[in-house]
């Protein structure tokens, strides 16, 4: 009995007669031991705890139905080992050996168990037939008929005490079948001897009957048992499986402190795999779920080794929902390498277009198109992202026309919308009017599409097509609505008007970025939690080094100090430190900073840095446009300053000062009519820079001077 | 006055004279009649095979085999019948049987519902066994699913105690016109060796209410009660079932006899029905079909005897099985029989 050097204590189930046993070791932790403690079950796996002599010796387990043979007693009742015998049961004769020996330690089998006993008992024998056949109701029929026939014959102990077992197991498993789990819990407490390593499906079903009945410690402690005590190798990994599929990873931990390794090989080492697939999938699910940077690390370990296009493909689902695409994208390559199925070029598509690579999307996605709703729709943004894509380049006409097709196909209103701009972009306005007029077919209130085609029809001089628009639009679009807001303005224009002509003649202050961001800049210094704080930017801590929020604040309160060049830098800083939404507004207001020094370029890098909201990436967008198109029109470069403010007016009225410009790059280029056009609606709107625009004109055609 | 009556019914009247049924003692099945049920309805297996209905088994069937291999005194197989039943369908986590068990499906247990007059055979049966044959394990049994029916399927309803037929789908907020239950559930000689397994649960009222309820849903010219009764307002036929006086209800004089239940106006509609047991319609008052053969016929007879002491006549007492529940019927009612030989012939 002194076999493991624990102290044994009892835990009893909650249940009126509870004999299932608990015992725990001196680390506290439990399990589940039949009360028939066998000898073919091995030491527990930890280091055997000497025991202290002073240490009272554990008390023995109670029992309410003591049934353990005491090991002294040499009647050992053989008949069913002989009955299988001759039957030629091996299996069962394994088992009934080993189950005496556990018994009976004392006790050797006979050396040939198959030879006679002194007498034959054929009516025994048939009743251990029925036992060996399952049919225990018929046997529990033999039994009271011979007790009936025969008073005085005594049924063997052995015989009965099996026979209640093997009703029970049938029993228990009945009821686990019909999810009857607290019959189940009942039921193994009252036989405690079914929960054995010979039978681990009644120890499975008895676990898992716990943890349907929110008792999940009781079930990882009936695991942890089996762990303990049961050695088949593919049995403890079966045990494993199934304490995965029901407990919660805290206590799947437990078991997992329990594996053993073999030939440097851990047991275990397919389910903790799956594990950390299962975590890392979390952390792409939607809500994700909170992963750990170990789980992601063994899983890019597991990957690499690997090689399964499976978990490959699940990192790169995991990078793309945590906004990474460039990691997205290298494990997506790396799963279409190993096996190119439509998930992997899903992920990649979606990747390439977070990426701003929509050609290599459309690319990557075409040959998939009709696999799934979902993948034509991925398809589509790709085949969007790409015809948006600015600086407008032409597309190859091979793809434009497999694009065409399937954005027809898709009835998709975007892309129709977007191939309206395109058109647009290079002159084509027919087709950019019956693109834009497509789109507003497939999705009547895409608002966009409307404005597009408003400015299709202001090029064209419709105006009788843009005052239809602006009716159908009434109340519903303000940039549509105001399209031709020189020509109804008459108020309020001098001062802008004489501005203008200033910033027309000379600078780069031509067209005001602070004019264009006004709105988003005022809308966040009244909000509260990143207030600027003047101690932020004190001189003191120009070198010190802040990150993340600390940096944003001090970014902000340079902006507010008008040092935007040092504020690029403080934004700089809070954009590589800071969480993803202080990483979002420092890019805001990177950009903002950069529009204010004047440098359009930048500033397109820096909205690129961190994903903005639509509103506030139009903003950005229509601020850098007017920044470009006044830089360009400084440097005389008159048809790009027409590229930039015709990109400008897709996503934002037009500006009087602007069209004020425009006026001029078509003059300057020439483009009498155009300029003429521009001046004389200035000039309606009662702007007296129309006036001198037309002037210009005038002085450009006929070049003698007037005086 | 009828009332009255009710309120003063004696529960030891209803006691069944613990007549030996001991093993070698005279049993009150014969062998010759047990042996032709068991070849008929008791499969190798352990369960009482429903002939008329697919052959599937139900609690119902077992609490009857039980009860039957119990009062022919055959031990050997109530421990067949107990040790399928107890395997196969005392499965429920309220510790009730389910109440279907099918060969033909997997898991055969195919609704794990219960239905109460199957938990109440089982368990009175099992209560008899215990006593007369002195085996504490059966009682033990006995007590523990007495207090599971009584925890699961005894409900106060508008003063009374009633016996809901299942663990659900009865109750008031199960259906429209619940609570709904079914008179012959009311299995009245179990209910005092229940009162002294379970003495909290009241089980003299739940006989007593049950009366009173016999009484109270007794309809039409015949007055006679329903197989399933509404008791939402007045108690009246429940909505979804025939309205009949059909084969569940006429098991009630059957039961009321076996009690020794023997007050007239409780027995009296049914004493009438020498011609055969007519499956009625309460709302329009059509017999569908009349009952003629033996095992059905012999239980007007027994309330005749009760009443008149009319001697049962001899060719209703022999048995040959037909279908299995008929034949059940007619070994109970002969098995009453074999006790009043005197007064009834």
């Amino acid at each position: 009995m002194s076999n493991q050097g624990k102290t044994f204590s009892i835990i009893l189930l909650g249940f009126i007669a509870t004999t299932l046993w608990l015992t725990y070791d001196s680390g506290g932790n439990a399990d589940i031991r039949q009360l028939v403690q066998t000898a073919q079950t091995p030491p527990a796996q930890e280091e055997p705890q000497p025991l202290n002599p002073q240490t009272p010796a554990p008390p023995p387990p109670v029992t309410a139905t003591p049934t353990a043979p005491t090991p002294a007693q040499p009647a050992v009742d053989e008949t069913a080992l002989r009955y299988f015998a001759r039957q030629g049961d091996t299996k069962r004769l394994q088992a009934e050996i080993a189950r005496l020996r556990a018994l009976y330690p004392g006790w050797t089998p006979p050396a040939d168990p198959t030879a006679a006993p002194v007498q034959i008992d054929s009516e025994l024998d048939r009743m251990w037939q029925l036992y060996a056949q399952g049919n225990y109701a018929e046997l529990r029929k033999a039994i009271a008929d011979r007790q009936s026939r025969e008073p005085n014959w005594q049924v063997p102990k052995d015989l009965t005490d099996r026979l209640a077992i093997a009703e029970t197991r049938e029993r228990l498993i009945n009821a686990s079948n019909l999810k009857q789990y607290e019959t189940v819990i009942r039921v193994a407490a009252s036989t405690q001897s079914l929960l054995t390593c010979a039978d681990l499906d009644v120890m499975w079903r008895v676990a898992e009957a716990f943890a349907q009945t929110k008792q999940p410690e009781r079930a990882r402690d009936a695991y942890q048992y089996v762990l303990r005590n049961c050695t088949e190798p593919s049995e403890r990994l079966a045990t494993m499986q199934k304490a995965v599929a029901l407990l919660p990873r805290q206590l799947i931990d437990d078991l997992l402190a329990l594996e053993k390794t073999t030939d440097g090989k851990s047991e275990f080492a397919s389910i903790r795999a799956d594990l950390i697939r299962k975590s890392v999938a979390a952390g792409a699910g939607d809500p994700p779920q909170p992963v750990s940077q170990e789980d992601v690390a063994a899983l890019e370990e597991i990957a690499r080794t690997d090689k399964q296009a499976e978990d490959s493909r699940l990192l790169g689902w995991y990078y793309l929902r945590k906004d990474d695409p460039a990691n997205a994208e290298q494990w997506f390559r790396d799963a279409s390498a190993i096996t190119d199925d439509v998930d992997a070029a899903q992920g990649l598509g979606l990747a390439l277009v977070a990426l701003d690579k929509p050609a290599e999307a459309e690319e990557v996605l075409y040959k998939w198109r009709d696999t799934s709703d979902a993948v034509r729709e991925d398809y589509m943004a790709a085949a969007t992202n790409l015809i948006a894509k600015e600086p407008r380049v032409p597309i190859d006409e091979a793809i434009l026309k497999r694009i065409v097709p399937a954005v027809a196909q898709a009835k998709n209103a975007a892309a129709a919308q977007q191939l309206g701009w395109y058109a647009h972009a290079f002159g084509q306005e027919e087709t950019a009017t019956q693109w834009f007029t497509t789109a507003l077919r497939w999705k009547p209130d895409e608002e966009a599409a409307a404005y597009g085609l408003a400015v299709v029809r202001m090029t064209l001089g419709d105006t009788k097509g843009v005052t239809e628009l602006q009716r159908d639009w009434t109340g519903r679009s303000e940039r549509i609505a105001t399209i031709t807001e020189p020509q109804i303005r008459t108020a309020a224009v001098a001062e802008a008007t004489r501005a203008a002509e200033r910033k027309t003649a000379t600078s780069s202050d031509t067209v005001s970025p602070k004019q264009d961001v006004a709105a988003p800049r005022q809308t966040r210094s009244t909000s509260g939690g990143n207030a600027p704080s003047r101690k932020g930017c004190s001189a003191t801590d120009l070198y010190s080094s802040t990150t993340g929020a600390s940096a944003l604040t001090r970014a902000w309160c340079l902006m507010e100090l008008d040092r935007p060049a040092e504020a690029v830098e403080a934004f700089e800083a809070a954009i590589e430190t800071g969480s993803a939404a202080t990483r979002s507004e420092a890019a805001w207001g990177q950009t903002l900073a950069n529009i204010r020094l004047g440098l359009p370029d930048k500033a397109s890098v820096s909205a690129s840095k961190a994903p903005q909201t639509g509103q506030r990436a139009r903003d950005l967008e229509a601020s850098i446009l007017s920044l470009r198109a006044s830089g360009f029109f400084e440097k005389k470069r008159y048809a790009e300053t027409l590229l930039a403010l015709d990109q400008r007016a897709r996503i934002a009225p037009e500006r009087r000062d602007l069209m004020v410009l425009r006026g001029y790059a078509y003059l300057a280029l020439f483009k009498i009519a155009e300029a003429r056009q521009v001046f004389e609606a200035i000039a309606a709107s009662g702007d007296p820079e129309g006036a001198r625009g037309l002037a210009a004109v005038r002085a450009a055609l006929d070049p003698a001077p007037q005086n | 006055m009828k009332l009255m009556l009710v309120l003063l019914f004696c529960l030891a009247c209803l006691m069944p004279r613990i007549a030996s049924a001991q093993q070698g003692d005279a049993a009150l099945i014969s062998s010759d009649d047990w042996n032709a049920y068991k070849a008929k309805f008791l499969d190798p297996s352990g369960r009482i095979i429903d002939d008329a209905n697919g052959n599937i088994s139900h609690s119902e069937g077992q609490g009857y085999g039980l009860l039957l291999a119990f009062l022919a005194g055959k031990k050997a197989d109530f421990d067949l019948i107990w040790s399928f039943t107890r395997t196969e369908m005392l499965l429920r986590d309220d510790r009730l049987s389910a109440w279907r068990w099918d060969p033909a499906a997997m898991p055969h247990v195919t609704d794990i519902n219960n239905a109460t007059d199957g938990d109440i055979l089982i368990a009175y049966a099992l209560a008899r066994a215990g006593n007369d044959w002195n085996l504490p394990d059966l009682s033990a049994f006995a007590t523990e699913m007495v207090k599971a029916i009584a925890a699961t399927t005894v409900r106060r309803e508008g003063g009374r105690l009633v016996i809901m037929p299942a663990a659900s789908g009865f109750s008031q907020g199960e259906r429209s016109d619940g609570p709904v239950v079914n008179l012959s559930y009311w299995i009245f000689e179990a209910f005092p060796l229940f009162a002294k397994l379970d003495p909290d649960t009241g089980w003299d009222r739940v006989a007593s209410d049950g009366l009173a309820l016999i009484k109270a849903s007794a309809i039409g010219p015949e007055q006679l009660p329903p197989n399933w009764l509404s008791l939402k307002d007045k108690p009246r036929p429940a909505e979804g079932f025939d309205p009949d006086f059909g084969y569940d209800a006429l098991r009630i004089p059957l039961y009321l006899v076996r009690a020794n239940v023997a007050e007239p106006a409780l027995i009296e509609p049914f004493a009438a029905m020498d011609s055969g047991i007519p499956i009625t319609n309460l709302s329009t008052g059509t017999v569908r079909e009349k009952l003629t053969e033996p095992a059905y016929l012999i239980i007007p007879a027994l309330t005749r005897c009760v009443l008149n002491k009319t001697p049962v006549p001899s060719q209703l007492t022999k048995f040959t099985p037909s279908l299995y529940f008929p034949s059940t019927l007619h070994l109970l009612a002969l098995a009453w029989l074999a006790e009043h030989r005197e007064a009834c012939g």
